[in-house]
């Protein structure tokens, strides 16, 4: 089994496309930099505004402290970071690769008074700009799958996870009851790109959202990931049969 | 209209290093760039976000110090 769905002659997937390694960071910054500004209204429609049950479901099982650090990776518009600040956490830093999704982010947080606390910083979930062992919880919410490398970004939590520190990542997964998945596909294949391309005028960039959730591993090789990386105490819970999951572990 | 928060705070040079060299961060306010002179990088600060990119970092290779 391999930790990384790269290929060993230097290309990778962009959605079922196959890329040069090096050309997929720049395709995704693409497709979030085309849709940033409707990304919220296009996750509502979307899911029918499930993604906010989820998020919800994740900052439950997260349960914020105010004498706790977050690092939020990936989540540039801010949901989980304002999640966390509005039940008491702690100082939190948002780190995206997408300056785009980081200014909705940073705007919104203006908007709602969010001042104090949020530190908003542009950078690669597997290159942090973060100090070893300095966070105490670390989130990664639909962001993942983006990444080149899945198992060096899950590496890079693991190094800078204070002992005792908590890695959650929330991402969609494999519906695990048969009929289910066969309707979920129908609509993830023949709605969300039309519906995607007439809010946001970029079809192609959901065309590659609802490839890349097929491409990314099951709930169990994603398990074998984040234990290969040192998480002990590793925990699965599926949301919405497992349209997405969590995906838990602790830095011991 | 609040007002827009776009100066930088020093204070984040407690929590970031640089990228890959993992070394403290210098702050230069003139320039508006964050330094890694371990590395001989500098990263820019735009509206007030650290662009912690390698790829987007100047080389400070021949600047007078």
């Amino acid at each position: 089994m391999t930790n990384s769905h790269s290929h060993n002659d230097g290309t990778t997937h962009f959605g079922f496309k196959t890329v040069a390694e090096n050309e997929k960071v720049s395709l995704v910054r693409g497709v979030f930099d085309s849709v940033a500004s409707k990304y919220d209204l296009m996750n509502d429609l979307m899911s029918a505004g499930v993604h906010r049950l989820w998020k919800s479901a994740f900052l439950d099982m997260l349960r914020p402290r105010p004498d706790q650090t977050l690092l939020d990776v990936g989540g540039g518009t801010g949901d989980i970071a304002f999640g966390w600040k509005k039940r008491g956490g702690g100082p939190v830093t948002v780190c995206d690769i997408n300056r785009e999704m980081l200014s909705v982010g940073r705007d919104r947080a203006v908007d709602r008074n969010l001042l104090n606390g949020l530190t908003w910083v542009c950078g690669n979930a597997e290159d942090l700009p973060i100090p070893d062992r300095s966070v105490d919880r670390y989130t990664i919410a639909f962001c993942l799958r983006n990444v080149t490398h899945w198992d060096r970004a899950i590496a890079e939590a693991y190094r800078v996870l204070r002992p005792g520190g908590r890695f959650m990542c929330l991402e969609f997964s494999r519906v695990i009851v048969p009929g289910l998945r066969e309707a979920y596909d129908s609509y993830s294949f023949n709605v969300l790109p039309k519906v995607g391309g007439m809010v946001t005028g970029n079809a192609e960039a959901y065309q590659y959202l609802v490839e890349s959730i097929r491409k990314f591993p099951p709930q169990e090789e994603m398990a074998a990931m984040v234990e290969a990386a040192g998480f002990a105490r590793v925990e699965v819970r599926n949301l919405s049969a497992g349209i997405a999951a969590i995906h838990s572990g602790w830095r011991l | 209209m609040p007002e827009r928060v776009s100066a930088f705070d020093t204070k984040l040079l407690d929590i970031l290093v640089a990228p890959g060299t993992h070394a403290p961060l210098r702050y230069d306010a003139a320039a508006q760039e964050l330094i890694d002179d371990k590395g001989g990088l500098a990263y820019p600060i735009r509206d007030g976000i650290p662009i912690m990119l390698v790829d987007e970092a100047r080389s400070t290779e021949g600047d007078a110090r």
